[in-house]
Order: C-alpha cells, then sequence, then structure tokens
C-alpha cells in the first residue's frame, strides 16, 4: 500500500525554482533514498511535505487523504516526522523532556505514558544514560540520535531523516546504520537524505535522485549510481 | 527525588500563603498596603511571566488589559449598577474575549516583531481610551480627565483580593511547570519551528496562555482602579506599568513561579526604602540596581535561591 505520495510537487522561491514537478511513493515498509548535489532541492522537499513550507503547486497525499496545505503540527500528529539537517533541540529541557515533547503533542500521550515511552525510545537510540542532562550539553552524534529518538516518539508511520549521518565518524556511521536498519524493523517507512554513498546503498530499497529540483533518476541504488545522467550531475561531462 | 523537592516546595508555598493570610492581624495599616502594592505587582509581573517566561514570548503591551480591567470594572459597576466583585469577574472575561481576538492575528509574530507590534497596539489602546467618549458619544474614559469611582471600604479587602489574584498567577506558574501544557510553552519558548514539527499546536498553545494572563492582568486592574477611586486612561494604559511588570519578571527570574514575586518585592521596597531616605536621588539608586542583578545574576534573584538550594540535580 502505498503511504506517501508527491503529486507534481513544485516550489518556487521568487523566480528561483528549487522543485519542479517532483513525483514521489513510498510504501509501506520502504526504506527511499534522496540523494543529489548540493542545492538540488533534497530538504526543501521534506519541509514541503511536513508543511513546513506552502507549495506552488501539486499536491503530497497521505493514506490517500491530501495533506498539503495542513499545518506543521497537524501533518505530524498524522503520522509523519522529520528531523532536520542541522540538529535540532529544545536547549534547555534535558534530554528525557525533548523526546518527551514528541510523545506528548505528537503521539498525543499524557504525562505518565509520555514519560515511559521517551525513556523506552532513548534507550532504543542507546541515550539511556544521558536522560537527566540539558539537551544542550550533547554531542553532535548524540544530537542526531536524540533528534531520531523525538521523531519516534511522536508515534510517526512515515519518517523523513533530513542527512541523519552527516559528520559522524565511519564507526558512528555504522551503528547509525545499525539502528536505521532497526527502526525499520519496527515497522516505520523512511525516507532518507544522505550524501554518504555507503549509507544509501546500505539502508535503501529505493533510490530517487533530484538535481536543480527535478528527479533526473528513480531506481535500485546500484542502477542508479550507473546511470549517466547521475553521474554527469554530480561529476560533470567528463565523466559521465 | 523531585517527588520530594516538590512536596517540599508545595508545604513550603501552603506556609507562606497561611502566613500571608494570618499577616493583617500582626501589622500595621502601613505595612498591609505595602503588601497589598507588592501583591498587585506580582500579579502583574507573574502574568507577563506566563507568556514570556514560558513561551518567550515577549508582550510590550500587557497593559492593554490592565486597562480594560480599570475601565470595564467602572463601567460595569456604574453604568449597569453591577457589584464591585462580579464586575470585576466580567471586566476579566471582557479582557480574555478581546485578547483572543488580538492574540489570534499578532501571536504568529516572532521575535522582536511581536514586541514591536505590541508596543505599538497598546499606544493604540491608549490613544483610542483617551478619545473614546468624544469618538463614541459614550461617556466611559473621561478623556484625559479620568473618571471617580465609588469611594471604597478601606485597604483590607484590597489586600485579600491581590493576595487571591496573585495566588491564582502563582498557582498557574506553579502547575505549567509541570503539566503538559506547560511542556508545550516551554517547547515553544525554547525552540518553536522544532515544536510545532513535533506535533504542538503552537498558535493555540500561545493564545491560550495569552488569555489567560490577559484575565488576570485586568482582575488586577479592576481591583486597582476601585482601590484608588480614581482611574485615567494614559495611566492606566501607559507603558510605565508595562516596563515595571518587565523589569521585575527579569529581576525575580524569567520562567520561575515565584520570581516575579521575588522581583516585585524586592524593587517595591527597594523604592519604598530609597524613596523615603533620597527624595531627589532613588531612582538613581533604583536605576543601578536595575544593571547589577541581571549583570551578576542572569538568572534572577529566583537563580540565587536555587543555587543555594541545588534544587535540580545535574542527572535523574
Amino acid at each position: 500500500m502505498t503511504l506517501l505520495e508527491c503529486r507534481g510537487v513544485t516550489k518556487a522561491f521568487g523566480s528561483l525554482v528549487a522543485l519542479k514537478e517532483v513525483d514521489l511513493a513510498l510504501e509501506e515498509g520502504e526504506t527511499l533514498g534522496i540523494i543529489g548535489p548540493n542545492g538540488a532541492g533534497k530538504s526543501t522537499l521534506f519541509n514541503a511535505i511536513a508543511g513546513l513550507l506552502p507549495l506552488t503547486a501539486g499536491d503530497v497525499h497521505y493514506r490517500g487523504r491530501r495533506i498539503s496545505g495542513l499545518p506543521t503540527h497537524a501533518v505530524c500528529r498524522l503520522g509523519i516526522a522529520k528531523t532536520f539537517q542541522i540538529p535540532q533541540l529544545f536547549p534547555r529541557l534535558t534530554v528525557l523532556e525533548n523526546v518527551m515533547i514528541g510523545a506528548l503533542y505528537g503521539g498525543g500521550e499524557g504525562l505518565g505514558k509520555a514519560r515511559g515511552a521517551a525513556a523506552d525510545w532513548l534507550g532504543f537510540v542507546g541515550l539511556a544514560d544521558r536522560g537527566g542532562l540539558p539537551a544542550a550539553t550533547l554531542t553532535v552524534s548524540e544530537r542526531r540520535r536524540l533528534d531520531l529518538a523525538r521523531v519516534l516518539a511522536t508515534g510517526a508511520t512515515v519518517l523523513l531523516l533530513d542527512e541523519n549521518m552527516a559528520g559522524l565518524t565511519q564507526k558512528e556511521m555504522e551503528a547509525a546504520l545499525t539502528l536505521l536498519r532497526a527502526v525499520r524493523e519496527r515497522g516505520k517507512s523512511l525516507v532518507v537524505i544522505e550524501h554518504v554513498m555507503r549509507a544509501i546503498v546500505g539502508i535503501a530499497d529505493r533510490v530517487l535522485v533530484l538535481n536543480y529540483g527535478e528527479k533526473i533518476a528513480e531506481g535500485h541504488p546500484h542502477e542508479v549510481m550507473q546511470d549517466p545522467t547521475v553521474i554527469k550531475a554530480y561529476l560533470g561531462e567528463a565523466y559521465a | 527525588m523531585a517527588r520530594r523537592v516538590e512536596l517540599s516546595w508545595g508545604l513550603f508555598a501552603l506556609l507562606v500563603l497561611a502566613i500571608l493570610l494570618a499577616l493583617p492581624l500582626g501589622a500595621g495599616p502601613y505595612a498591609i498596603r505595602l503588601a497589598a502594592v507588592i501583591f498587585m505587582w506580582a500579579a502583574l509581573a507573574g502574568s507577563w511571566n506566563l507568556l514570556a517566561g514560558y513561551a518567550g514570548a515577549v508582550d510590550l503591551g500587557p497593559v492593554v488589559y490592565h486597562g480594560i480591567g480599570a475601565f470595564g470594572t467602572a463601567a460595569l459597576m456604574m453604568r449597569a449598577g453591577l457589584p464591585f466583585l462580579v464586575s470585576v469577574a466580567l471586566a476579566g472575561g471582557v479582557a480574555a474575549a478581546i485578547a483572543f481576538v488580538i492574540g489570534t492575528p499578532t501571536l504568529r509574530l516572532r521575535g522582536a516583531y511581536f514586541a514591536i507590534g505590541t508596543l505599538a497596539l497598546a499606544e493604540s489602546a491608549k490613544q483610542l481610551a483617551l478619545a473614546w467618549d468624544r469618538l463614541t458619544g459614550i461617556p466611559l474614559t473621561g478623556g484625559s480627565a479620568g473618571i471617580s469611582l465609588p469611594l471604597s471600604a478601606g485597604y483590607l479587602p484590597f489586600y485579600y483580593l491581590m493576595l487571591t489574584v496573585m495566588a491564582c498567577v502563582t498557582l498557574t506558574a506553579l502547575w505549567l511547570e509541570r503539566s503538559k501544557f506547560g511542556y508545550g510553552l516551554r517547547a515553544i519558548g525554547e525552540n518553536d519551528r522544532l515544536a510545532e514539527a513535533s506535533g504542538v499546536d503552537i498558535h493555540a498553545l500561545k493564545r491560550r496562555v495569552y488569555m489567560a494572563s490577559a484575565l488576570f492582568i485586568a482582575w488586577t486592574g479592576g481591583i486597582e482602579g476601585y482601590w484608588l477611586s480614581y482611574i485615567n486612561a494614559a495611566e492606566a494604559f501607559g507603558t510605565a506599568i508595562t516596563f515595571q511588570m518587565v523589569v521585575m519578571a527579569l529581576l525575580g527570574g524569567l520562567g520561575t513561579p515565584f520570581g516575579p514575586l521575588l522581583g516585585a518585592a524586592f524593587l517595591t521596597l527597594a523604592s519604598e526604602f530609597l524613596g523615603t531616605r533620597f527624595v531627589y536621588h532613588y531612582l538613581i539608586g533604583i536605576g543601578l540596581i536595575i544593571v547589577i542583578i541581571p549583570l551578576f545574576m542572569p538568572a534572577g534573584l529566583a537563580g540565587l535561591v536555587r543555587l543555594v538550594r541545588r534544587e535540580r540535580p545535574l542527572t535523574a
């Protein structure tokens, strides 16, 4: 069953067209990778799906229902939640409270249940011993895991992960990939923006390539990487 | 650990409340009046703190609801012939309704834009109040001359009324410290975009707390007007009240339940003490205090208390 579907999604900032008629479909339980050079419109696509940016044209459907035009919080409550390219947090709330916000408002839980759920998700991402610290004290890799725990706590079924592995060391990335596989096993469907090819190949069932706001290729990760249009977009004419 | 701290705080608050309720038995009229003034400012600064301290929205126009409360109460008493307490309660409702209408568009502004927008709003409200009688032909504010209210009975009822409003405001802040609604507000104050992306309906939550704050401010304004038995629009809607609320909340400790009370008590007592000794120069001293406290105690007076008590353990 198709969970999430974008039809002709277009976003223009004045005369700059950041997204041009992008179609996308995410099946239940699937992991879709999104790659593309800097400025290709990947994060814009996420913001458009999550309701953080109004669309210029086209629409987004979730479980057959049109969700474009809904406010961000409503999209989150329906079951689509995103992490941020620069990991975001509530700096003076504790790590546990950060995750609780997701469970309280995204998941609509009461305080007691939210606290329990937040503790569980913190354990899941390996931050159980950080729960009482102010979130501002976390390292970059811990912040990315906190961001993931918060999104999981909202109870969302579709997770939009924006470069969740950027800036990680080799070892941290291996751990992050293992973590994402565990997330998949919990029945979540993922859309993953990633620059690190090894990470994409390791996790994605299908890859969609954006360049200058347009979809230039889509398919199995290995096939897409052999595609001359994709190589040209990344490395220039000489390598295609 | 956390439970025990909560319990001891609750007992402490109850003890303080009991002492305050019994205070008039042992204190003279001057002390009672002074305490009532402190409660009044604590209620005002505390109401401002509900929105600014928890949801991070710096409102520079809260005095609008003070003026609405004062003139609303006066109008209901004198034109509709309602009893004082009924008039105050209703004027609070009117203020909350107006806050709903004003808050819906203005609370969408962020940061400095919200501050400037509300400041401009308060000035417009003052001008409107000053010109009201002339413009509408309905005598309500008395223009620049102001209006007199029926003389009130003594000062003791006002002590208890101000104490009640102050207690309501403080209890609301205490509730925000440990409720789902409070977590939502603090999330908005810390990072509103992230709060929104985590499912928090930021506009609805901010509007709700803005309305509560308007209600408490209007009650305070209504009680104050009857107490002084004279009000005029230039003062009741004046920015001086706004800035005193802001300064007291900041001195006491933004986003803490007892900070505004500490700030109000400290600044009122300091003005009283310095004002009687240095009649012409005391404002210099007040100015220095306002600069020095935030400089050396960025978390305000409540931060000092917290430091001594080590209220928040570093790990839970």
